[in-house]
């Protein structure tokens, strides 16, 4: 199975929905990413990037849990699929490896 | 603001239209929860503005994308979903065949009036446009009041033509036509009668489009002495040979002259039809300066774009300068003296196009149509179709309970109101197409008769035809949109859990709707039916109407003119024969084609008294071969010399005079155009009679003896008319061998003066049947199910002890209430209609209620039966039988 490519903003989405978990839906993880990265993101793009990642696989939605404040409505649960956690994990341990590869002192040499 | 704590309604709105389906609910939820909480944090008014921000940012490609995605699922026009439109369609069809089969026929039936009348009104505005200057072409006609007297002509003066020619550059071409009686026309053994003959112009054929076959337009009528034909006619003397240069006897002017030309038959839509066109030159009154004969029918060719009324206004100058002087020479007065007495004449202009609806002249050239037949046709056709869409409409509505499940079913596994609302439009139009097919085929087989009635050529063959197959398929369509929409829109707005928990009320609401449909459908057929009536009763009373003389029994011989000096002989032979009572010659009837002449007249005592009286030439057999009752005086008499000076006035003329019943020996005066004067002595006065049309008031009349040859009119008295008719014919024979013996009764001839009522009279009466028909088959359909409907009720009243009559009455009530309340808005609209229509007639019937009454006695009686039928079937079911169906 080719590997579908997942962009820095959808891996966010998708290692802030693993976070959430159980309670991961559009406000949630709009509030999360917000939080953690103190970037200011519309309700719009969290939505299209769920569905998105939902269309290749990487997460699976359920509905239920509505309340009065959405007017009745309910919410739409985001949990990772198991190639979304293979996915997250791939990446996890590139990075790993790439950052093990970068020799001692590289870094340092800018202050960090 | 009411309810503070909610986002802004458009933005909501603006989402639920735009996201697909299948996010919406989160997607809203997630931006109404937001907002509650940003509400708390920042107060209302920042919410709101923020929210409406964030809704804005999801016009975003990927949204997009996925609102393709999603409407390809629900595919309007998929072929899967139409392919399921219409078995559905075909299997109601088949489920509903009663229904079906009324939806069909009566809207079969409407559409094919209407193709039917349709074609009719196109033939009839279709008049005289294929000539390629109709747009530019008018005619000159004669309009004036002399002494009261209406003159309205649609020929003028022979040197009209020349003149406007002359003193108006904007007369292009000026050609004139001039009809002369029937002559015998004869080219070697075959000879006949050509009654389509005329003189025309040189010019004509380059004022008029029509195509030489053979022969040159330009040149053919020249030369003295030639004759242009038409294809029919060159083949009924020269069979296939070529008829140009061929010579063609004329008897009757003692001349021969040459064919120069042939030209296709002239199209069933002209104002003339005219067979043999001769040259004007050959015509000494052609160059006639006379201003106070007309006889020329004159046609004028304007510059393109030009406004024939510019050129009309231009006219009284020739009236004060031409006319002006002759009137002078022949009445001893001017025009504008002339005028000061109250009278007024002058030539106005008429587009070719409008004469055959538009014009309605003393003399014109062939049947005028009929504005006012055009005009009921059409309100026929339009309410024909009418009637036809409210019976579909209804039928449709009122079967919806049967398809509300089915309704239902489709909601729920997801149809939305869009698409029922094409399943059923699809359903109609299935429907009307069918019907269409259906209606032309009706209309085929329905033209001939239609022709025959109409006494026109409609055909739905010709060019016309298929100009008009777009717009049949448009009409199907328009139809099937009209009559369905209504059902549609009712349909689908079913509540699916309503209609499956079978709680719906069915059509409670479009009861009110159906009832106003069936008031005008009944409206309708009860106006058309009163019409009818109405025009039937003003025909019996014209058949039965007193006319001042005996048409009964009465021959009239035409063309006895050729037996010339033998005329009298055959005269004493006709009197010979015992079955003949009286034989009288005059060419001057009072019904029928007649000669006719105007007579202006003054009494000596008041020479300013002039009156306008129409002259009869007779003989001192005339009246009493007609059986006119004379009031006063005596009839003329051979024995008297002095009789050739004697006059016997009508009783209008005698009280025009101002003498009333002592008019007796007192003379009157007519001046000639020539200015010469001749003095009559009033010796009799004949009773009123009618000899022109009851469409007209009797006017003045004045006869005069002076026996003149051309017309006998014969009173019989025989019960074999056949028989006497074939021993004149011998009597006839035996004196001219080649000349047809032509003969008319008179009573056919006061028939045929009503030819037009009797049509209207024949049309009203079938679309009246028509409509009633159908109307009925609407109501049959109604009543049908109203009776299912309330199979259970009924059972329930049977048990608890309701007598059949009692439930028969209960059913058929609601429907006779609709009757007789579209009674109560046809009254007035036919009254008014047919109050309008009889002002035609000088003489008419008085409208009277009982006539109204006895249309509605009968209408409600038919709509009792229609419904009483099923309302029978209904009462007389048992009601263990319709209380168990479950």
């Amino acid at each position: 199975m080719r590997r579908s490519f997942l962009g820095e903003f959808e891996e966010v989405i998708l290692l802030v929905v693993a976070s959430c978990h159980p309670e991961a839906y559009g406000v949630t993880v709009w509030e999360r990413v917000q939080v953690q990265t103190g970037r200011k993101i519309t309700m719009s793009a969290v939505h299209a990037t769920l569905y998105r990642l939902e269309e290749k696989g990487f997460l699976h939605s359920n509905m239920g849990g509505s309340t009065q404040e959405r007017g009745g409505r309910r919410k739409r649960f985001f949990t990772l699929t198991p190639a979304g956690a293979s996915a997250l994990q791939e990446i996890q341990a590139l990075r790993t490896k790439l950052w093990q590869g970068i020799p001692q002192n590289t870094l340092q040499l800018f202050g960090i | 603001m009411n309810n503070p704590i909610t986002p802004p309604r458009w933005a909501d709105r603006f989402l639920e239209w735009f996201l697909p389906e299948d996010i919406l609910e989160d997607v809203q939820g997630d931006l109404h929860e937001v907002f509650q909480s940003q509400v708390h944090a920042t107060g209302l008014k920042q919410a709101r503005k923020a929210f409406m921000l964030s809704t804005f940012h999801y016009v975003r490609p990927y949204f997009f994308k996925r609102r393709k995605k999603q409407t390809h699922h629900t595919n309007l026009l998929s072929l899967d979903m139409l392919y399921n439109f219409f078995i559905i369609a075909f299997r109601n069809i088949q489920r509903n065949k009663i229904f079906s089969a009324i939806n069909i026929f009566g809207l079969a039936t409407g559409m094919a009036t209407c193709l039917i009348i349709m074609l009719y009104v196109q033939h009839q505005v279709s008049f005289d446009r294929f000539h390629e200057k109709a747009d530019r072409i008018v005619r000159v006609i004669f309009k004036g009041s002399v002494q009261g007297e209406k003159l309205n002509e649609a020929h003028v003066m022979p040197p009209v033509a020349q003149t406007l020619l002359a003193d108006y550059p904007e007369v292009q071409q000026a050609t004139r036509l001039r009809q002369y009686g029937t002559p015998r026309i004869t080219s070697g053994d075959k000879s006949f009668k050509e009654d389509a003959f005329a003189f025309v112009d040189a010019n004509f054929f380059q004022v008029f489009t029509l195509p030489f076959l053979q022969g040159d337009p330009k040149t053919a009528l020249l030369q003295p002495n030639t004759v242009v034909i038409s294809q029919s006619t060159a083949h009924k003397f020269f069979g296939n040979e070529n008829p140009i240069g061929k010579i063609l006897t004329f008897k009757d002017f003692k001349a021969t002259c040459k064919v120069t030309g042939v030209i296709a038959n002239i199209p069933d839509n002209s104002h003339f039809h005219i067979d043999v066109f001769a040259s004007m030159t050959s015509l000494p009154e052609a160059k006639s300066a006379s201003w106070m004969t007309s006889e020329f029918y004159t046609y004028l060719v304007l510059p393109p774009g030009y406004d024939p009324r510019q050129l009309e206004r231009k006219l009284p100058q020739v009236v004060e300068k031409y006319m002006s002087p002759q009137l002078q020479q022949a009445f001893g007065m001017n025009y504008s003296q002339f005028e000061e007495k109250g009278n007024h004449l002058g030539l106005f202009l008429q587009p070719l196009t409008d004469i055959y609806l538009h014009s309605d002249f003393m003399y014109d050239l062939g049947p005028r149509g009929n504005t006012q037949h055009v005009y009921i046709f059409s309100a026929i056709a339009l309410f024909m179709l009418l009637i036809a869409c409210f019976n579909f409409m209804n039928l449709s509505t009122a079967g919806a309970s049967k398809r509300a499940r089915e309704v239902g079913i489709r909601k729920v596994v997801g149809s939305v109101k869009g698409q029922l609302i094409q399943q059923f439009l699809m359903e109609s139009i299935l429907l009307t197409s069918i019907s269409l097919l259906i209606a032309v085929v009706l209309v085929v087989l329905a033209l001939p008769l239609f022709n025959s009635l109409t006494g026109q050529s409609v055909a739905f063959t010709s060019s016309g035809a298929l100009t008009l197959l777009p717009g049949l398929l448009l009409f199907g369509l328009l139809v099937g949109l009209l009559a369905g929409s209504y059902p549609a829109f009712f349909l689908s707005s079913f509540k699916p859990i309503t209609v499956l928990k079978n709680t719906l009320a069915t059509g409670n609401k479009s009861i009110g709707i159906r009832s106003g449909l069936v008031v005008v459908q009944f409206c309708i057929s009860i106006a058309l039916m009163a019409g009818t009536l109405v025009v039937y009763q003003q025909l019996r009373y014209i058949q039965s109407k007193d006319l001042g003389y005996n048409k009964e029994q009465v021959l009239i011989l035409g063309e006895t003119w050729v037996l010339g000096k033998q005329e009298e002989v055959f005269r004493q032979q006709l009197l010979q024969d015992p079955r003949v009572l009286r034989v009288s010659r005059s060419g001057y009837l009072p019904a029928g084609p007649s000669n006719n002449n105007n007579f202006f007249i003054y009494p000596d005592d008041d020479p300013a008294q002039q009156i306008k009286a129409i002259r009869y030439d007779v003989d001192d057999q005339y009246m009493p071969t007609l059986g006119m009752q004379l009031i006063a005086g005596r009839n003329f008499s051979p024995q008297m010399a002095t009789d050739s000076s004697a006059a016997i006035l009508n009783e209008t003329a005698a009280r025009a005079l101002g003498w009333g019943n002592d008019s007796l020996d007192r003379t009157i005066t007519r001046s000639t155009n020539e200015g010469e004067k001749k003095t009559y002595r009033i010796v009799g006065i004949v009773k009123d009679f009618h000899f022109r049309s009851l469409h007209e008031r009797i006017s003045p009349l004045v006869m005069v003896l002076s026996p003149n040859s051309g017309t006998m009119i014969v009173k019989v008295k025989t019960a074999d008319t056949k028989d006497l008719l074939a021993s004149m014919k011998t009597q006839w024979t035996a004196l001219t061998p080649d000349e047809p013996f032509v003969y008319s009764f008179m009573d056919q001839r006061v028939e045929d003066t009503y030819v037009s009522e009797q049509k209207i009279g024949k049309f009203l009466g079938i679309f009246a049947g028509l409509t009633i028909l159908v109307a009925c088959l609407g109501l049959f359909g109604l009543a049908t199910f109203t009776a299912q409907q309330r199979t259970k009720e009924m059972g329930i009243r049977k048990v608890l002890g309701a007598s059949v009559p009692t439930l028969v009455a209960l059913l058929s009530k609601e429907f006779l209430k609709l009757v007789l309340l579209a009674n109560l808005i046809a009254w007035p609209l036919a009254w008014w209609a047919m109050q309008s229509w009889l002002q035609n007639f000088e003489y008419s019937i008085r409208l009277s209620p009982w006539l109204f009454a006895s249309v509605s006695v009968a209408v409600l009686l038919i709509a009792l039966v229609t419904v009483s039928f099923q309302a029978i079937k209904a009462a007389l079911v048992n009601p263990v039988d319709s209380l168990r169906n479950e």
